[in-house]
């Protein structure tokens, strides 16, 4: 068989070998309607499309950096929050949001979608990295403020299309002292299974006090709440009795009079993978 | 449909395979690529989605390149990195990143060791060998292509790895080449590229754009701190017997700076070759080398496919949301 054909599981229409052959000539020709300028990417094809799909356009790629020392001598001794290590925490990601929305805003956008956020805490430093994709409704205005979320483009359209809107990367983080035992403590309990309650008590504080700055944040950006809250706890490899917690989420706001419902069509996929058969059966 | 494997679907070796004659591919190659069978590092999803759109692979094409750096060798224009003087009283040459930072102490007042300047500064040796490096690589894969007939390469896969202990790197790029059925041939023209294949390339076509090439770039910047840096990211107070107290949580600027200038270097880099198109599917990897007294080297690699528009966009019905009952 030859020639153009529809293609089998291509919406109805489509001919997809003759876009092929259509898109493998144009490459000798000018480009159709080009851009003003090159725009970068990190969305996948299909996080594109479902952009364009509620008139959303990606712009450029953007970034935010930022370092912050913590001064020295704060992990080893003490009680309470190590409160010098939280600010550090704290102000690294909020100068490094404020990277991003700069960026942004340079090039025309409205937020910033998809953000990879990568954090390292050191003796001395807290360094924070994010990377994202700036976005805008197609021919949209310039605007003064832009927002930054860790949500996918897939994610942003569902909130979007929920009647919610996010406003910024709500962030919060707190390091907490757990306190030594005394000697005589650590040798009675030292052939026991107990509960070593001051670093329980140490993940709750730091958990609390975490929470609390997250929550803060968002309430300061206007939000009504977060979603998709992800967080991180546990020991640092220089500090052994210091206990850190961070939580970051994107904070969000309804847009609309209410909120859209979605209503899911319920889908019965047809690949069934956990079909199993019992092996006595074959006996 | 033609069997995968000849341009022309015929069975046997192919007639017209360039077999490298006046190219630098080497014999062997030439007499596999002529064998007549196709090999291709697609899965068989994609396999089947390209042959759905029209793509036949005809040859898993390779391009491989092995650089020795020599960045802080003698001879250098810049010196290469061996001081931050590198660019002399002149400052650094037109369009190339460079800042400047001096000790807001008085000097030497507190040790002979106070670092009083330091500077940011743009690593254009660095990166013009790795563009010599991936760009030789790519440019070999791009010749296989030609030479076997395809009209272009899908599921790109580039890899930049250390050698032994040794000052050199490899630079290792393969796909899939494609004819694209029916269509006609193009003398003369460069096999496109891109880093896609499968449902998602169908997808790209589908929304209009076509791939142009994979489009990668390095930066890097190498930063020389000065005192207030120092003592940031090291826990040192001002002076060497503790006097003058240590530095309260403070954002280290230098530093900061130049992670942003990198990331942003690298951005312009791949923007520069792009012309008016798009860089789909941006991939940016980060690699920073910590020296010690807050010295460091940040280097940054963007990569992606250049994509252009080639038909205007048909805008998709609304995504409809659905839950699966598995």
């Amino acid at each position: 068989m030859s020639g153009p054909r529809p293609t089998p599981g291509a919406p109805s229409g489509i001919d997809l070998r003759a876009e092929m052959r259509q898109a493998a000539a144009s490459l000798g020709k000018p480009a159709h309607d080009a851009p003003s300028r090159a725009v970068t990417s990190d969305l996948s094809v299909d996080e594109s499309l479902l952009l364009h799909s509620i008139g959303w356009e990606a712009l450029d790629v953007v970034f935010g950096a930022s370092l912050v020392s913590v001064p020295p001598f704060v992990w080893t001794w003490g009680s309470g929050e190590i409160t010098s290590a939280s600010e550090a925490h704290n102000l690294a990601v909020r100068s490094a949001a404020q990277h991003l929305g700069a960026q942004c805003t340079a090039v025309g956008g409205h937020g910033v979608v998809g953000v990879h956020v990568e954090i390292e805490v050191q003796r001395h430093h807290v360094d924070v990295e994010l990377t994202g994709t700036a976005v805008r409704p197609v021919k949209g205005k310039d605007r003064s403020s832009a927002f930054v979320s860790d949500l996918s483009a897939r994610d942003f359209t569902l909130l979007h299309n929920a009647g919610w809107a996010p406003v910024g990367l709500a962030f919060g983080a707190s390091f907490v002292y757990a306190p030594r035992r005394s000697a005589g403590a650590a040798m009675r309990q030292s052939s026991q299974n107990v509960e070593l309650t001051n670093f329980t008590e140490a993940m709750y504080a730091a958990r609390e006090a975490g929470m609390e700055h997250m929550q803060r944040s968002a309430l300061d950006m206007g939000a009504q709440g977060i979603v998709a809250v992800r967080v991180a706890e546990g020991p640092m490899w220089f500090a052994n009795h210091a206990i850190g917690f961070t939580a970051w989420g994107t904070a969000v706001r309804l847009e609309a009079q209410s909120h859209q419902y979605l209503r899911p069509e319920v889908v019965l996929p047809l690949d069934d993978a956990v079909v199993e058969f019992a092996a006595q059966s074959l006996r | 449909m033609p069997a995968p494997g000849r341009p022309d679907g015929a069975d046997g070796p192919p007639d017209a395979v360039d077999t490298g004659t006046g190219t630098d591919l080497p014999e062997a190659a030439g007499r596999r690529l002529e064998s007549g069978s196709f090999s291709s590092g697609l899965t068989v999803p994609d396999f089947a989605a390209c042959l759905q759109m029209g793509l036949r692979p005809v040859a898993l094409v390779q391009g491989f390149c092995v650089m020795q750096w020599g960045w802080y060798g003698a001879g250098s224009p810049y010196s290469r990195g061996l001081s931050p003087y590198a660019f002399g009283s002149g400052g650094a040459p037109r369009g190339v990143y460079s800042e400047s930072y001096s000790c807001p102490h008085g000097g030497m007042v507190y040790s002979n060791e106070h670092r009083i300047w330091g500077q940011n500064y743009q690593q254009p040796w660095v990166e013009e060998a790795w563009a010599e490096g991936f760009g030789s690589a790519y440019s070999r894969l791009v010749e296989e292509a030609g030479a076997v007939g395809a009209h272009g390469v899908i599921g790109v896969v580039d890899s930049t790895r250390h050698l032994a202990d040794m000052n050199v790197t490899e630079f290792h790029i393969l796909g899939t080449a494609v004819v694209v059925e029916d269509a006609a041939p193009a003398p003369g023209a460069t096999p496109w590229t891109t880093y896609l294949a499968g449902q998602r390339l169908a997808k790209l076509v589908e929304a209009g754009y076509m791939p142009v090439s994979v489009v990668a770039a390095l930066s890097s910047v190498r930063v020389w701190a000065y005192c207030v840096t120092e003592m940031l990211m090291e826990g040192r107070p001002l002076s060497t017997f503790g006097g003058g107290g240590y530095m309260p949580v403070a954002e280290v600027e230098q530093l900061s700076r130049a992670h942003l200038a990198a990331r942003s270097l690298v951005r312009e880099h791949v923007r520069g070759k792009l012309g008016h198109d798009t860089l789909q599917g941006a991939l940016i990897v980060a690699n920073t080398q910590r020296l010690a007294q807050g010295d460091e080297v940040i280097e940054c690699a963007l990569r992606g496919t250049r994509v252009r528009r080639f038909k205007d966009f048909d805008p998709l019905p609304p995504p409809r949301p659905t839950v699966r009952l598995t």
